[in-house]
């Protein structure tokens, strides 16, 4: 059984059809990326797996359960979790704060605070966030802003990761550095990473497999390969280099 | 035993021996010096509870007033035909049972508009008391005899000041209230992390409601006489406002100080002159938004932090 | 009582569609410019034509002053746009009980009024009294004004632009903290000349703001907010059913009916008759 299946998902805002009749499915352990150009519906089709809103049509299932139409924190206590575009840390919090919430709320809902607090050490431990437990989360750099928004999505202990751009806006050597983290995620902790993705090198580099969307449609899938040769892909990217 | 446990017990015996003596000294001063005491518990008890949802939750309520207000009328109307502790209870009991039955629809509201229409809800509580009064019963006020006496007035609302900060305490170390920062700090993220924001919001406004239920019971029997103008007045809820940003809402003794400090001012302001002193209110309230929105403990707590960054730069 | 609430409405909206701020002094600043001519009137003699410029006067500078020192360094420190609006509703809030208590001081709480073209006048063998039909006219007038205004010089095309979207005008090299002082300056104006207008014929009080402000917010939201002609029409449409609505129940619900308005129309937020959401 797949571990996220999308059926036809359409969702029509009004009028824009930003997502159209896309089908996918991911299963256990791959890291599948969804690249495509602004404006292809990429965060809408993470909006919607996660509960975000509603789709106008089609199916969302995870793990066999119909999730479509679910809110959102229901949706994260089943397993699945997302990072955002924009980071959105909880600024006033210290980082260790920051992925306690994640422990005390995710899929394993500690009941208590020092139970939570271990569980995010080990967290912090694992992305390397240890050493700036205290600092509140306003005072990091952007990419240790990203490690933890990713540090605290992985708190909650997930089945399936959304990422969404998260190697948005970071250097090249900060860009290796993440790629390690992600393939650390999937060998280390056994999850499925579904990212959103512009840098090329990375998407080519750590997916497994790749899914293409233009306009709101799912234009090709495959591996990096593959798709890359696509002649509708190449078309929608026209100009666009893709790095091997 | 480390610095911080001693620290700790040390900062637990200060209060207990606080509190020793707020028991204490109504036996050996004046009236007048109970009754002021008396003033600064209640905004205490008022301040701490409206930080359970607007400190906690980021959701700053302008509508604290109505829950006072139909404290004080629900004891106005039992009076006499309960004991007074249980109409206390009731009326708390009230505040919070109408919290939570319009808390759904009112919480979806966020930001200013939120406060807004806290303001616009308690100035509608207020008519409807009003036209009621005057359709219904005729007159405008009402009256309660036999009051209990100023000092039995004092313990219970000693008693309420120290529940509420209770609570409070007990809410912020809690699961419960991680949950309630990170509304605050960032609702959607919170949102995708697990938290049910919208139950979260509904308990914190509930809870908050309970305490100024009770207070109002209690002060209704202390004025004796209220009336829907004075016990639904909005510049109640401008007063717990400007305490509480004006002793800091990082911390629980931030708006105790707050409302300390203010009510001292209000005494001697308030016999002669009650317009300077909301007139000072709203000065220091716009100088707070402005140049220190986290109080006075704020910047003893930015000296703390600063310390921590240069400590941690240092080490790197 | 359509044209005052069309101008209140028109005051509230102008901060609110530029700057994205709830001005709930603004019953605050119409009580100024009421007392203003009052004092003029009963004090100098002035004839409530003339007070009605030098109200709009003083509230203009009250605006400038307020704008300058207040707000306009709070929307340049780039905060986010949720914690500035909560934070200028609070600051406004403040600055209303702040001039509440200035005018107790100064005039103190009593009721206060003047009496001023009180001659009847038969329209449509309806008795008019002369305060009002002038005053309607005046309200008409500014309204005629404020509309072309907007609509056909140069500056009002920018603050049109601005409520616009503010970030495309700020590109299009629309210089949007001018822009900001003088729709703050604008919108206090009006409503200092509301207020005078008002004096002539209502009693003043230093509490009489506030019914405005929430009158004023509920006719914007129905006519769009930051829609500046939209809130016009609400504002004529809302003063006339809201008359026969008092004429019909008791005074006594007014209130009641005001604040039920107010509450309904900020939960159900509607996009308005003619223009955009909330």
């Amino acid at each position: 059984m797949a571990l996220l299946e999308c059926q036809e998902v359409t969702k029509n805002f009004g009028g824009l059809m930003a997502v159209m009749n896309v089908s996918l499915q991911l299963e256990k352990g791959e890291i599948v990326g969804l690249i495509g150009a602004n404006g292809a519906g990429k965060t809408t089709l993470f909006n919607l797996i996660s509960g975000f809103y509603p789709p106008t049509n089609g199916s969302i299932r995870f793990e066999g359960d119909e999730i479509a139409g679910l809110k959102t924190h229901d949706i994260c206590r089943k397993g699945l979790v997302r990072t955002f575009q924009i980071v959105r840390p909880f600024h006033n919090m210290t980082v260790w704060d920051n992925v306690m919430v994640g422990a005390l709320f995710g899929v394993q809902k500690c009941k208590n605070v020092s139970r939570a607090k271990e569980e995010a050490m080990k967290v912090l431990e694992f992305t390397g966030l240890h050493e700036k437990k205290e600092i509140p989360a306003k005072g990091l750099t952007i990419a240790d802003r990203k490690r933890l928004e990713v540090a605290r999505s992985l708190a909650t202990k997930p089945k399936l990761l959304l990422l969404d751009e998260v190697l948005a806006g970071l250097t090249s050597t900060e860009t290796t550095e993440a790629m390690k983290l992600v393939r650390r995620i999937r060998d280390e902790m056994g999850l499925t990473i579904f990212m959103v993705e512009h840098v090329m090198k990375a998407v080519m580099g750590l997916s497994d497999r790749i899914v293409v969307l233009h306009n709101g449609e799912k234009i090709a899938e495959g591996n990096a390969e593959e798709v890359s040769k696509n002649p509708a892909v190449i078309e929608a990217y026209l100009g666009e280099k893709l790095h091997m | 035993m480390t610095t911080s446990r001693l620290g700790k017990y040390l900062s637990g015996l200060g209060l207990l021996g606080l509190v020793i003596f707020l028991c204490v000294i109504p036996f050996h001063s004046t009236d007048y010096i109970v009754s002021v005491l008396l003033d600064i518990l209640t905004w205490i008890g008022l301040t701490e509870s409206w930080i359970i949802l607007s400190g906690f939750t980021g959701y700053i309520s302008l509508g604290h007033s109505a829950f006072f207000g139909i404290g004080a009328y629900v004891m106005a109307i039992s009076w006499l035909k309960l004991p007074y502790p249980l109409i206390i209870l009731i009326s708390a009991a009230s505040s919070m049972a109408l919290a939570f039955a319009i808390g759904f629809p009112v919480l979806r509201v966020r930001g200013p508009y939120f406060v807004i229409l806290t303001l616009g809800l308690s100035e509608f509580a207020k008519y409807i008391f009003i036209n009621y009064e005057v359709n219904v019963k005729g007159t405008v006020g009402r009256i309660m005899l036999g009051v209990p006496n100023i000092r039995t007035l004092y313990f219970s609302l000693l008693i309420i000041a120290i529940v509420t900060i209770l609570c409070a305490y007990l809410i912020k170390r809690s699961r419960f209230g991680y949950g309630l920062f990170s509304i605050r700090e960032d609702e959607d993220a919170a949102e995708s992390l697990g938290i049910d924001t919208s139950i979260y919001k509904w308990l914190a406004f509930g809870i908050s409601a309970f305490f100024p239920g009770a207070i109002g019971a209690t002060m209704a029997l202390r004025r004796t006489y209220i009336d829907p103008y004075s016990v639904f007045d909005p510049i109640v809820s401008f007063q717990i406002i400007v305490m509480a940003f004006f002793g800091g809402m990082g911390r629980l003794h931030g708006p105790v100080l707050g409302a300390c400090i203010l009510t001292l001012i209000s005494e001697f302001l308030w016999a002669r002159y009650p317009h300077y002193y909301l007139i000072i209110l709203g000065v220091i309230l716009v100088f707070i938004v402005k140049f220190m929105p986290s109080g006075i403990l704020g910047i003893f707590e930015l000296f703390g932090k600063a310390g921590k960054i240069v400590k941690f730069v240092r080490r790197k | 009582m359509g044209g005052i609430y069309a101008l209140v409405a028109v005051g509230l909206n102008l901060i609110y569609g530029t700057m994205r701020l709830l001005n709930i002094a603004h019953g605050e600043i119409i009580m100024i410019g009421a007392y203003v001519a009052y004092w003029l009137f009963t004090a100098y003699g002035v004839s409530p034509f003339l007070s009605l410029l030098i109200s709009s006067f003083v509230t203009i500078v009250i605006g400038l002053i307020i704008c300058k020192v207040i707000f306009l360094p709070m929307i340049r420190s780039g905060k986010s746009e949720e914690s500035i609006q909560s934070n200028s509703l609070l600051l406004f809030f403040a600055i209303s009980i702040i001039l509440t208590n200035v005018v107790i001081l100064i005039w103190t709480a009593d009721i206060r009024g003047y009496s001023y073209l009180t001659g009847v006048v038969q329209i449509l063998n309806v008795p008019v009294m002369l305060n009002r039909l002038n005053a309607f006219l005046v309200a008409c007038v500014i309204c005629i004004v404020a509309y072309i205004f907007l609509q056909k010089t140069m500056l009002g095309k920018a603050i049109r632009a601005l409520i616009q979207d503010r970030t495309a005008a700020k590109l299009v090299g629309i210089n949007s903290d001018r822009l900001y002082l003088v729709s703050f300056m604008m919108a206090f104006g009006i409503a200092g000349l509301t207020g005078a207008l008002l004096s002539m014929i209502y009693e003043l009080s230093p509490f009489m703001g506030f019914p405005y402000t929430i009158t004023a917010f509920v006719v914007i939201v129905l006519g769009g907010l930051g829609n500046v002609l939209g809130s016009l029409i609400a504002g004529f449409i809302f003063g006339f059913v809201e008359t026969v609505g008092i004429s019909v129940t008791s005074p006594g619900l007014q209130s009641i009916i005001s604040y039920g308005v107010f509450i309904g129309v900020i939960l159900y937020r509607p996009k308005g008759i003619f223009g955009k959401g909330l």
